[in-house]
């Protein structure tokens, strides 16, 4: 009996064990910085771009709790959010990680240190 | 000089017009004066308006357009067929901004399959995937996990926290946009934390509010044996990923909440929606990219929210049952992980009257659940005041839409024809009650009475 529980105990590790539940990815790019539900103000770090290393592969944000380090991974999200300009958002690069820019970074779960599931990046009202 | 015709008529018509409004001004004086506002507290009264009425500043849909609770919140071919062609379901066929790489029309009125966009929107033309639409009830005994909640087919549906909160929001963007540029506050516009709020609270008051307690004392002999197979962790096996035939697993050490599982319905041969020569990606289920993984949904309200799987691939519930016995789930890591316990080395295996057993069994689980809301539903119609009629008649018409139900999925595999005649009359009785004025309570009380007559053919419990 204890074999056949053991048995279906990896079965459920096999299956669905090691499935980690996070949010649809696909929407979450149109929805804009400080918008996100359930994350936004609550769980998401949100502030200003202070810095960015590319070598290292990280950024450094500014927000009124202070400044704080976060590492990107190539499989890091990097999401244009143009709403202001009434435009669709839009997948970035490194590149538009520009400094000043206001960004929202969701943290990707069970990591030892800071690393960044996707990172959202408020492109101003004039710019296009 | 005589009088018209007409003007005696037309002086009938007045006199009788008059005792109606004044007729009706008593009445709706009365109905002033005994109906309380609706409670803006109210979160799953507030949830409701907003599900069936709020289209976001969108392109008309509301998210009653693809989960209707006249056809237990979900589409399928049929119910769609009788819909106009003017429904927003339809948008993609006559809003030119979204005639193309918003829906597949052939799809969707063929198949009930609705258009998502589950691995990104960078390529519209290729990268989609089309998927039936789930019904949302029970979601309080299926959504949780300990991974967190599952939400839609692949159990991350919703952006955000991921939750059955946050779903409406990824709803919305997908589904309700005036044009595939979905730039919030243009095309649509998104939900507040308090239509979340309610709006989850609606979601999580429909259907049944907990699990089962399997095994039930049934009377029918085939849908009695169908519990043994389906309980029966070395035949049916049904019972590891289904726990008292709902959405969780538990194998052995403990209830493991809603899981993910790779069972093979993506290598199905001849699939509908393949047949027909239209693209249909194939659907890689959990994450970006997929890992091949789906949602379990409960089965107690599976016999009447077919067709079945993600894909409305099979569109009855005894060759949804049947597909665990083929290649496709023998084969799949679902199959194969069940084979390596089985001491024969089976993944599953059942015969053809096994099957129809095991499928008897469900029919007869969605027969009692749909009773079970419609008495709840014929007591509320007939607990209600005279200034709650209308809603009083919404009531009584919703139990006659489960009871036609409950008769649907005992009928269709010929199970338990004194129960049928029992509920038979129950529709009668709480259709008379729905349009009477005076006798609504006796009538309603009547039909509960069928309804009990009806369950007692089916289960020894009360």
């Amino acid at each position: 009996m204890l074999n056949r529980y053991l048995g279906l105990a990896i079965l459920f590790v096999t299956l669905g064990g090691a499935l980690g539940a996070h949010g649809q990815e696909a929407t979450e790019i149109y929805i804009p910085v400080g918008q996100s539900p359930g994350l936004s103000g609550k769980s998401s770090l949100m502030g200003t771009l202070d810095s960015v290393d590319t070598g290292k592969r990280i950024v450094t944000v500014s927000s009124p709790s202070g400044a704080r380090t976060v590492a990107f991974t190539e499989r890091t999200s990097i999401w244009l959010d143009r709403s202001l300009q009434k435009q669709p958002n839009r997948s970035g690069a490194i590149a538009d990680l520009q400094q000043g820019r206001k960004i929202e970074i969701k943290l990707r779960k069970g990591e030892p240190r800071p690393v960044a599931e996707w990172i959202k990046v408020q492109i101003p009202g004039a710019e296009r | 000089m005589g009088t018209q015709p007409g003007q005696i008529r037309r002086s009938r018509n007045e006199s009788s017009l008059a005792v109606t409004c004044a007729l009706a001004g008593a009445l709706s004086a009365l109905a002033a004066c005994t109906a309380p506002p609706p409670s803006p507290a109210d979160p799953v009264t507030r949830g409701k308006a907003i599900f069936f009425n709020e289209t976001f500043n969108g392109n008309g849909r509301t998210c009653g357009t693809c989960h209707p609770e006249r056809n237990n919140f979900t589409v399928d071919p049929a119910f769609i067929a009788t819909l106009p062609p003017t429904d927003p379901l339809f948008v993609a066929e006559f809003n030119p901004a979204l005639g193309k790489n918003f829906e597949n029309s052939k799809l969707m009125r063929q198949f009930g399959l609705i258009l998502e966009n589950l691995d990104g929107f960078d390529d519209l033309e290729k990268k989609f995937v089309m998927r039936g639409v789930p019904h949302v009830l029970a979601q309080r005994t299926s959504v949780n996990s300990s991974q967190g909640p599952r939400t839609g087919w692949s159990g991350d549906g919703a952006p955000g926290d991921g939750s059955l909160r946050s779903f409406a929001t990824g709803a919305v963007i997908q589904h309700f946009t005036k044009t595939l540029n979905r730039v919030p506050g243009v095309d649509f516009r998104l939900p507040t934390d308090a239509e979340l709020d309610a709006l989850e609270a609606f979601m999580l008051s429909l259907g049944r509010q907990q699990d089962l307690a399997l095994p039930l004392a049934l009377k029918g002999t085939v849908a009695k044996r169908g519990q043994v197979i389906f309980l029966d962790n070395g035949l049916g096996k049904c019972n590891l990923c289904h726990v008292n035939a709902g959405a969780t697993a538990n194998f052995g050490a403990g209830n493991l909440g809603n899981a993910n599982f790779n069972t093979g319905v993506e290598n199905l041969p001849d699939q509908p929606a393949d047949l027909t020569g239209e693209l249909n990606p194939p659907d890689d289920g959990f994450g970006r990219p997929g890992d091949g993984t789906f949602n379990t949904p409960p089965l107690v309200e599976a016999a009447d929210t077919g067709p079945f799987f993600h894909n409305n691939a099979i569109e009855t519930i005894e060759g949804a049952v049947a597909f665990y016995n083929g290649d496709a789930f023998n084969k799949s890591p679902s199959g194969l992980a069940l084979a390596k316990i089985d001491p024969r080395g089976v993944g599953i295996r059942l015969d053809a009257t096994q099957v129809v057993a095991v499928a008897a069994f469900l029919r007869v689980l969605n027969a009692l659940e749909n009773i079970r809301q419609s008495i709840e539903l014929l007591e509320a119609g007939a607990g209600k005041g005279f200034a709650d009629r209308k809603e009083a008649r919404e009531l009584l018409k919703r139990a006659v839409s489960e009871t036609q139900d409950s008769i649907k999925v005992l009928d269709g595999a010929g199970l338990h024809p004194e129960a049928v005649a029992h509920l038979q009359e129950a529709s009668k009785l709480a259709r008379k009650a729905a349009r009477s004025f005076f006798r609504r309570d006796a009538l309603a009380r009547q039909a509960i009475d069928e309804q009990r007559k009806a369950r007692a053919q089916l289960t020894e419990a009360p």
